[in-house]
């Protein structure tokens, strides 16, 4: 299964801010998506969750190498996860749960509640709290954790492990690299090193276009160098 | 030092201007229809900042012209009528008409400056300008303050001179047509310099310099004073002799050299810190939409959902369980008070009967109307004593002909609009993210159940309202055609039925709430203005209730019907985060 990026275009106004992109991502494989402040990197999650309306272009998922075998991009096939975690406040996190696993009929959950919970190491007295009252992290992992009981072939990730402390951090890139089997993970963040360490593709948005880095046999520092050079624009150098 | 003032004040008028030019072009690309064809070069079109920098001089002519003119203008209208009523009963003492206008017009322009120094001290306000003046290009505050203080200063003198030229052209002493518009600017110094010297002081002793509700309190009290003294002057024919206002002038004018002095040797910092944590409304706004959170915020576990119910129904009965207070105070409270009031006048009716009838015709009195009540007939008094008089007929006219006019109260003890704030803030804010959440059939799932939920709580107060219409047909002779207690409960259900329909639908059409739950969105607001103008005009047409019933029922099945549609179609792209 690829998903497949056809001219897209976004603007605001006068303001191109995603210009005839095109991409091919494939499954099973973590996409670091980086680029510079304003680039453009939420607002390409955005239309690819169907928060905001795309101008032209179209995205879809291909299986196979038949180029004419277009399967349309549904809500159920995304998982998102945003920087600042969003869960309901007024639930606890077992309720919360409960609720997902319920309205997700079609999903015949491979876990328990509390296996879940296990999965994803949060404390089991957290799990009768009110979500109001859990960490930044521990919102985190909820997030994470109901995308990852969503089963989505499209995991887009949009600065996860910002200002997550470091042991949950670690923990949240496990999980992530655990779960890339069977879906396109598409992960944005600011954090060259992350990205270099977890991603096994690096994409640039890049003057609203996307392009791929290669690595070319390249060692850590020479490839993150690489990367600087193609994010510097001209008037930087 | 003239050319400093000179160089500061063009700073900030063309930085008002700017801003003013980029928040119209702001407000009209936000505009739905015309915002979308506006291009985004309209920010830097030179000609149209031109044209709007021209309206802008317009506009601050205008503001002299009408705010001070008009407020001195008000004074100088009250002394003429004043000194009218006076001469008409012989009661200015030999004065001449010119001397008692100038009189009265020094009496009242104190007092019309007294509230202006309560309510109309700005010199430390913020204001967008001051804002990026001051802590993004880090102007010296002082020097800002002082600049825009000695521009209003001298608007208000010229303003308040050029109102003078008629009274002076009409023979009114010197000390008033030209003496007011000097002893304002003292007044306006001593206002500025107090305030300077409280801020100080408040410093000194590490104090915030914002106001606090103590301090508000004041004020009222302050801006009231003045109306009984007026008052009994004014009835009692008395008046302050000049000598007196002169002598209150003079203070005035030494207290406005101290206020000079106040306004002078205060620091830079002072300045800058009552910008900072002072009298700001930005920061008020912000401290209130806080607080409104908060009071959104205040949940506990108590308890989880008992039966069976699952999914959608889970966390609409959790929602429910966790914001019972927010959710159903009002709809209670409201529908209490109905009741409270339909038994206390029921209450006073029997207690009158059996003041009059004794206990024995007081009881008759009710077993007999019980009985009718629940034959559907009206009110019958077994001795003859009461008359129906015309108050009761009046309302009797109101339940049959305007029902309609019920939306009005309907309107205010509906609680659809906190309810979708509540939802918003506590629930949907973070679910809009999880795709599951913006399907259609989960949407109108959801919607379906919060339908039910909030009409179910909106009828309490309305069926309240409908059994006291009844009540109401019941004392003033019953049913007019069979079934009309039925049709109230009837017609006054739907209006409130299509109430909630409304309020619901928009907030999925629209979503106009941000995170602090502030309405944000020119369609929310449109829609929200559209149905109050109709609620307006459909409040006064008279239908009988029969045909409105009929016409309520048929409407109210179409409208849930076509909005449930529209909802399933349109909310999965309207209903969203706003950015």
């Amino acid at each position: 299964m690829e998903f497949v990026i056809s001219h897209l275009v976004k603007s605001y106004g006068s303001k191109q801010v995603l210009k005839d992109c095109d991409f091919v991502f494939g499954e099973g494989r973590i996409y670091g998506l980086l680029g510079r402040n304003g680039s453009g990197k939420t607002t390409f999650f955005n239309c690819i969750n169907s928060d905001i309306d795309i101008n032209s272009g179209e995205f879809y998922f291909r299986s196979g190498n038949d180029a004419q075998d277009k399967v349309s991009v549904l809500p159920e096939d995304i998982g998102y996860v945003v920087s600042t975690p969003t869960v309901p406040e007024f639930m606890t996190g077992r309720e919360f749960l409960k609720f997902f696993i319920e309205v997700h009929e079609d999903i015949t959950p491979d876990k328990t509640i509390d296996e879940y919970f296990d999965y994803m190491m949060i404390p089991e007295d957290d799990r009768d709290r009110l979500l109001k009252d859990y960490s930044h992290g521990t919102k985190n992992k909820m997030q994470m954790l109901v995308n990852i009981i969503a089963k989505p072939r499209l995991m887009l990730l949009d600065e996860p492990l910002t200002s997550l402390d470091v042991i949950v951090a670690e923990e949240m890139k496990n999980v992530i690299r655990r779960q890339k089997e069977g879906r396109i993970t598409i992960f944005s963040t600011h954090l060259l090193d992350v990205a270099v360490d977890l991603c096994d593709e690096i994409v640039l948005l890049n003057h609203g276009r996307l392009e791929p880095i290669d690595k070319n046999n390249l060692g850590d520092n020479d490839f993150k160098e690489k990367i600087i050079a193609a994010l510097r624009d001209e008037e930087d150098a | 030092m003239l050319k400093e003032f000179r160089k500061t004040l063009a700073k900030v008028l063309h930085l008002r201007s700017i801003i003013g030019y980029n928040s119209l072009v702001y407000a009209l690309k936000k505009t739905p229809l015309i915002g979308k064809i506006l291009p985004d070069r309209l920010y830097s079109t030179t000609f149209l900042k031109v044209i709007y920098w021209i309206f802008h001089v317009i506009r601050e002519v205008f503001a002299l012209f009408f705010s001070k003119m008009a407020g001195l203008g008000s004074v100088y209208l009250a002394s003429l009528s004043i000194t009218m009523l006076y001469g008409s009963v012989k009661m200015l003492g030999g004065m001449s008409k010119q001397y008692a206008f100038g009189m009265f017009a020094l009496l009242f322009f104190l007092i019309y400056a007294f509230l202006g120094i309560v309510l109309n001290t700005k010199i430390f306000e913020k204001t967008t300008e001051k804002d990026y003046l001051v802590f993004m290009i880090r102007m010296n505050a002082k020097k800002l303050n002082m600049t825009l203080f000695g521009y209003d200063l001298f608007r208000m003198f010229l303003g308040y001179l050029l109102t003078g030229l008629i009274p002076a052209l009409l023979g009114v002493p010197v000390w008033c047509w030209l003496g007011i518009p000097v002893l304002a600017v003292f007044i306006k110094l001593f206002a500025a310099g107090f305030l300077a010297f409280r801020y100080k002081l408040k410093s000194r002793r590490h104090k915030p310099l914002h106001g606090t509700p103590a301090g508000d309190m004041l004020k009222v009290f302050l801006i009231c004073l003045p109306i009984p003294l007026v008052f009994f002057m004014v009835v009692g024919g008395y008046y302050v002799p000049v000598k007196y206002l002169f002598m209150i002038s003079a203070a005035m004018i030494l207290a406005g050299i101290w206020g000079l002095f106040e306004l002078v040797t205060s620091g830079h910092n002072l300045h800058r810190k009552a910008l900072h944590d002072g009298v700001i409304i930005e920061r008020e706004t912000v401290r209130a939409e806080k607080a409104r959170v908060k009071s959104f915020k205040r949940i506990k576990v108590n308890g989880t959902v008992k039966g069976n119910k699952k999914g959608f129904e889970f966390l609409n009965a959790l929602f429910v369980k966790r914001h019972f207070k927010m959710l159903m105070l009002k709809p209670i409270v409201c529908t209490g008070l109905i009741l409270a009031l339909i038994a206390f006048i029921i209450g006073g009716v029997i207690y009158d009967y059996y003041t009059t009838a004794g206990y024995e015709g007081c009881l008759k009195m009710v077993l007999t109307n019980l009985r009718n009540l629940f034959l559907f007939k009206g009110f019958e008094d077994p001795l003859g004593q009461n008359e129906v008089d015309s108050a009761f007929l009046f309302f009797r006219y109101a339940v049959q002909d305007h029902l309609l006019a019920f939306f009005i109260p309907i309107s205010i003890f509906d609680n659809t609009y906190k309810s979708t704030q509540a939802m918003y803030i506590n629930c949907d804010n973070s679910l809009m993210t999880f795709s599951f959440f913006k399907k259609p059939d989960k949407i109108i799932k959801l919607f379906d159940i919060r339908l039910k939920q909030l009409i179910c709580v909106n009828l309490l107060p309305a069926m309240a309202m409908a059994i006291g219409c009844n009540l109401i047909l019941f004392a003033t002779g019953g049913q007019e055609y069979p079934f009309h207690y039925l049709i109230n409960f009837v017609v006054i259900g739907c209006m409130s039925i299509s109430f909630t329909m409304y309020w619901l639908s928009i907030y999925y059409l629209f979503q106009p709430y941000t995170k602090t739950a502030s309405v944000k969105g020119g369609a929310y607001n449109a829609a929200f203005m559209a149905f109050g103008f109709l609620m307006s005009i459909i409040a006064w047409i008279s239908v009988k209730s029969q045909i409105l019933a009929v016409i309520m029922l048929v409407f109210t099945v179409t409208f849930v019907f076509f909005i449930r549609k529209l909802v399933l179609k349109k909310a999965p792209k309207t209903w969203r985060v706003k950015g």
